[in-house]
């Protein structure tokens, strides 16, 4: 299990909205979406949709799903199982923990 | 329905695979079989697009993976033509004569492009753009330098005249409207998105044509009275509803086979979907709606109604289009509004205008803000009242007023 990385404030992410951290940062091959649930869990997951390039942090968060900005597939935040066409296959999620307020993400672990 | 044991689709468009996919995520553990004439079941908005401009092939629009198929339990029968349905006995006739029979049949067959009953309609050089065949003709020609004229600045003809002049044609666009469009996202926003063209170099002219003249190297028409000379010349004047199969079979077809809220058509055997339908909900037919989601949600409601089970919510109808870069999305009806409020500035991408009628959102478009669009969704479906200043004020969280 690794460390993880401390990336964000709680504060930084209204909810029902998402931020992207950058790859450099992360380690992974692609960025990763952090998206708040209008509940106030934050989840994460890989940034680009798997249908074409669109942001899924500037895509719409609710009930635990997040809808692409572009052509609207929704992702389950935790599982990052697709609901539905145009895109087909799975994003992959990422373990995030909060303490004291900030975001700490373990990239690549399974929430 | 629950006693139903098998359903054969008719056409494997997104209207067709998603009545399929909804059938099997709903329960139904029957025999499934989709009939599609192309090689396979594909998605068609990347043809004026990404595949058009060669950036994606046929295998990356495929509506589903290969091995989806047997994964569900479905059989898909490519490359094969229905010729005929017998309502009455439930069943459908292949070209070969091979006969196919299920306890429901959905028509999903989609539509054609219209090809203008012009003189000269018929000359080579003039392109429809509806199937991926249809895409790798015109991508052949759509060439550095080629003289290009694209008819019909709506929806197709607006994105293939982006897609050919980013690949390097010389692209002229012509519409009789000077803001095609309008009718969906309102006249401002209309007007300058159309501008757009002519700012990226694509010559734009409010013009009728009454026809064409096949040349020894191309095409020449009269635009406002003065002739003009194409390499080629791109159709985007519309679609014709494929409803052959459910006029012969007796079905109540009005421009478009009548369904009933929950897709059956005039026999309860039948069910149709997506681009050829008309819908009839609170006792109105609707119009064609002729975009991609709606195609979609047609599926879901007739998987709804095969099993016997509540329909999905109804929520207000939603497209977007794509060109010179911008994303463009627009939802509701735009024709129910009395006012309008606009996000932003128009020309300033992102912004929005929202369509508002007796405090309440009917409509919104939207160009690089797909956000205020889904917001304006909820606003619509779940009718809530807004205070047009908080709307207008990009400064405002449009979830907040949706939590109000
Ligand atoms: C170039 C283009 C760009 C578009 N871009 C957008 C966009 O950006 N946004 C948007 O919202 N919408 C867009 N659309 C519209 C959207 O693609 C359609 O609304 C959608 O494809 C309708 O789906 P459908 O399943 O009803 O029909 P179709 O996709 O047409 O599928 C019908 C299928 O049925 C098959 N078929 C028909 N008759 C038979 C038969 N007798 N036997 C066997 N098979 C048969 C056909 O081969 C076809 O595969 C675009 C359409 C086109 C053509
Ligand atoms: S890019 Fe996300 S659904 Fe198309």
């Amino acid at each position: 299990m690794s460390e993880g990385i401390l990336v964000a404030n709680l504060d930084d992410i209204a909810e029902g909205e998402g931020i992207a951290i950058d790859k450099s940062i992360t380690g992974t091959d692609d960025n990763i979406a952090l998206l708040r649930d209008d509940d106030g869990a934050v989840w994460a997951l890989d940034d680009t949709c798997t249908h074409e390039t669109a942001s899924l942090a500037e895509g719409w968060v609710e009930d635990g799903h997040v809808e692409c900005p572009l052509h609207a597939s929704k992702f389950c935040l935790k599982s990052g199982d697709v609901q539905g066409l145009p895109a087909t296959r799975n994003t992959c999620p990422h373990r995030v923990e909060i303490r004291d307020g900030g975001i700490w993400l373990f990239p690549n672990e399974t929430p | 329905m629950s006693s139903t044991c098998s359903v054969v689709i008719v056409g494997g468009g997104i209207g067709g695979v998603s009545t399929a996919a909804a059938l099997r995520n709903r329960g139904f553990l029957g025999d499934l079989t989709i009939v599609d004439a192309g090689e396979l079941p594909y998605d068609r908005p990347p043809l004026s697009k990404d595949y058009l401009a060669g950036r994606k092939s046929l295998d990356d629009i495929a509506l589903q993976s290969p091995d989806w198929y047997d994964d569900q339990s479905i059989t898909l029968r490519n490359n094969t033509t229905v010729a005929a349905l017998r309502a009455d006995s439930g069943t459908v006739e292949l070209t070969t004569g091979e006969q196919l029979r299920a306890d429901r049949v959905v028509l999903a067959t989609g539509g054609q492009a219209v090809r203008p009953r012009l003189p000269g309609a018929g000359i080579d050089a003039l392109h429809v753009l509806r199937s991926a065949e249809d895409a790798d003709n015109l991508r052949k020609v759509l060439l550095p330098g080629a003289r290009i004229l694209v008819v019909g600045a709506g929806l197709i003809g607006a994105e293939v005249a982006s897609t050919a002049l980013h690949l390097g044609a010389d692209v002229t666009l012509v519409d009789p409207l000077a803001e095609p469009l309008s009718a969906a996202i309102g006249r401002d926003a209309a007007e300058w998105l159309h501008s757009v063209h002519a700012a990226n170099g694509i010559t734009t002219i409010t013009a009728g044509i009454d026809g064409f003249e096949k040349t020894t190297d191309g095409i020449r028409t009269y635009l406002r009275g003065e002739p003009h000379h194409f390499d080629a010349v791109v159709l985007g004047v519309g679609m014709t509803p494929n409803t052959q199969l459910a006029e012969w079979a007796g079905l109540a077809v009005d421009r478009g086979i009548i369904v009933s809220a929950g897709q059956l058509t005039s026999n309860p055997a039948v069910l149709a979907v997506g681009d050829p339908t008309r819908r009839t909900v609170d006792g109105a037919v609707r119009k064609r709606a002729e975009h991609w989601e709606a195609a979609q949600h047609d599926g879901a409601r007739a998987a709804a109604t095969i099993l016997g089970l509540s329909l999905p919510a109804e929520t207000a109808p939603w497209f977007w289009t794509d060109r010179h870069g911008l994303h463009v999305e627009a939802v509701g009806q735009m024709s129910a509004a009395t006012t309008a409020v606009t996000r932003g500035a128009i020309g300033e991408p992102p912004f929005a205008v929202f369509g508002i009628r007796h405090g309440n959102v009917v409509s919104a478009a939207a160009v690089n803000d797909s956000n205020a669009v889904r917001a304006a969704r909820r606003l619509i479906d779940r009718a809530i009242a807004v205070d047009c200043r908080q709307l207008g004020d990009p400064g405002v969280d449009l979830r907040k007023l949706l939590r109000a």
